[in-house]
């Protein structure tokens, strides 16, 4: 959008005179160098050691809130039609915008996505879907351990970069902490619906738990 | 007399040492001691060639023992900026305006040093083949003494890496420059394929001075320890060209496009090398025709994607009928 106003009033100026074109070509070539600096969420890196780091944490996110989308799918393929169709569907709308955003970021900032998307994305179907077979408990029981994992996940993340430079990173601190609201609203929709009444809660929630801990671990490396 | 002048040399080298404390690092500070010490091994060669002095075996000695001294000193010193220091304290001959004047001229980094020698280097590649004897005259055409070769670790690995690290920045300029025209209207945007065939036909071209010693250079970069930075140079240059075409995927379309192009160059590098046709045009055709593969499979997957996806929609309306027939099909 940035690019077509400044094409916009080029063109205007075009009539008035060469030198503010060249202003205008000189700053279209530095947004299309530096496309993340004044309406990206991350700075330019300083170094390749915190370009590492923030494609780290953006790489772990994406991988993150597209198993989320997977797993709400799976819910939904099994208890779509049921009383809790709506509270999941609206919970996964919310996962969508997520994604979206973060497909964004990726591709503004060149980020490698995970290679094991593919796996997570059958991977969150099979347990959505089987979470839901357990009944509305299971699904919510499923929902509460995955979202307080992530909601922990962000909180760590939210740390690192605030121990970093808070001034430097505020646009991405905001996504974070935005997200993290969301998922914790998530979690606590979850409980109000009655998900620590599944048989074996305890041993679900941990498991489960487990699981979204391996998968961030993995996905930050591969 | 002789008093005030060494006093003058002992304040000059203090404050030689203190400004190179209070400078700020630009060396890398990975560099090991060795290379620094074939650094400051040129520069001094460098610097004794420059003032025509006879190099007395005592002198050299002394100032390669404070050399060390200065160096032991403080471990994060900008190996450039010392020198100058540690040399002009013993050069009896050096005045006020020497001293800064060749501060300004040798302060350079490790790797602009090895970086201008490597590039003086490709000159000598025909006549020399990718070799220690290239960078040697390399260096020697700066001015340089040949022993500077004893910084280059890889041996000539180092000068193939640096001549694809250079031919990879002039097509990532090429590509940004064609980036900004589309942007500012006046060009047109190219369709993909073409501009895939642009961009690895004029990445490709950038070989033809070095076609007959090419092959060569592709073995050096097959050894083990050049595998690594072959291998990050290769796929930073598929990145580039698919991001200047436009992908902004963020799925396994990420892979598998610049697995595709991978494979797409390192063939078509491969045909060229042995290619007699004029102006290489059959390698231009083979790498169209293989474009066309891709693109044909590309068309192919999406096709029995949505065929598939057309199946799979009969049977949900065979079974949902079915079901309804059976009357199977209630809320409960």
């Amino acid at each position: 959008m940035q690019t077509a106003a400044l094409r916009v009033f080029c063109h205007w100026s075009q009539s008035n005179s060469t030198a503010m074109i060249r202003q205008c070509l000189k700053c279209r070539a530095l947004t299309l160098q530096q496309s993340s600096r004044a309406y990206g969420v991350i700075p330019p890196p300083r170094d390749s050691e915190e370009k590492e780091m923030v494609h780290r944490m953006l790489r772990v996110d994406h991988a993150g809130e597209y198993g989320a989308n997977r797993i709400y799918a799976g819910q939904m393929a099994v208890l779509g039609r049921s009383k809790t169709g709506p509270f999941i569907q609206e919970m996964w709308d919310q996962e969508k915008k997520h994604l979206e955003k973060f497909n964004e970021i990726l591709a503004e900032n060149r980020v490698r996505p995970t290679a094991l998307l593919p796996f997570w994305n059958i991977a969150g179907f099979v347990l959505g879907a089987s979470s839901a077979l357990l009944g509305k408990e299971g699904a919510m029981a499923c929902t509460v351990a995955v979202e307080e994992s992530i909601t922990e996940h962000y909180n760590n993340q939210i740390r690192t970069l605030m121990e970093k430079d808070p001034e430097r990173y505020t646009e991405l601190l905001q996504v974070i902490k935005e997200f993290r609201d969301d998922e914790m609203e998530h979690h606590d929709t979850g409980l109000e619906h009655d998900a620590e009444n599944v048989p074996g809660y305890w041993l679900l929630k941990n498991a489960i738990q487990l699981g979204c801990k391996a998968a961030i671990y993995i996905s930050q490396r591969i | 007399m002789a008093a005030l002048l060494r006093g003058l040399r002992a304040g000059r080298a203090l404050r030689g040492l203190s400004s190179v404390v209070a400078a700020p690092t630009t060396t890398n500070p990975q560099c090991g001691s060795l290379r620094r010490g074939f650094h400051c091994a040129v520069l001094r060669l460098q610097d004794e060639s420059k003032s025509d002095k006879p190099p007395s075996s005592t002198s050299s000695s002394t100032t390669y023992h404070e050399h060390y001294q200065a160096h032991s000193a403080e471990q994060d010193a900008a190996a450039s900026a010392s020198d100058p220091a540690a040399d002009q304290s013993t050069d009896p001959n050096a005045s006020y305006q020497d001293q800064s004047g060749e501060q300004d001229e040798e302060y350079e980094t490790e790797e602009q040093l090895q970086a201008r020698i490597l590039t003086a280097a490709l000159e000598f590649v025909p006549l020399h083949g990718w070799s220690m004897e290239a960078i040697a005259a390399g260096a020697e055409s700066l001015g340089l003494s040949s022993a500077s070769t004893g910084m280059f670790e890889k041996g000539s690995g180092d000068l193939v890496l640096h001549f694809i690290a250079q031919c990879n920045a002039q097509l990532t300029e090429i590509l940004a420059e064609q980036h900004n025209q589309v942007q500012l209207g006046q060009a047109e945007p190219k369709k993909t394929a073409d501009f895939i065939r642009d961009a690895v036909e004029t990445r490709l071209r950038m070989y033809i001075p070095y076609i007959e010693i090419w092959p060569q250079a592709m073995s050096l970069l097959l050894l083990p320890h050049n595998i690594p930075d072959s291998l990050k140079h290769l796929s930073t240059l598929m990145d580039d060209i698919w991001y200047y075409a436009g992908d902004r995927s963020t799925d396994m379309n990420w892979y598998t496009k610049r697995a595709a192009l991978t494979g797409i160059y390192n063939t078509t590098e491969l045909v060229m090398i042995q290619d007699s046709s004029p102006d290489f045009q059959d390698t231009w055709t083979f790498l169209d025709n293989r474009i066309q593969d891709v693109v044909n499979m590309a068309t192919t997957a999406k096709q029995v994607q949505s065929t598939g996806e057309a199946v799979v929609q009969g049977l949900m309306g065979a079974a949902v009928t079915l079901k309804n027939l059976t009357g199977l099909n209630q809320r409960r």
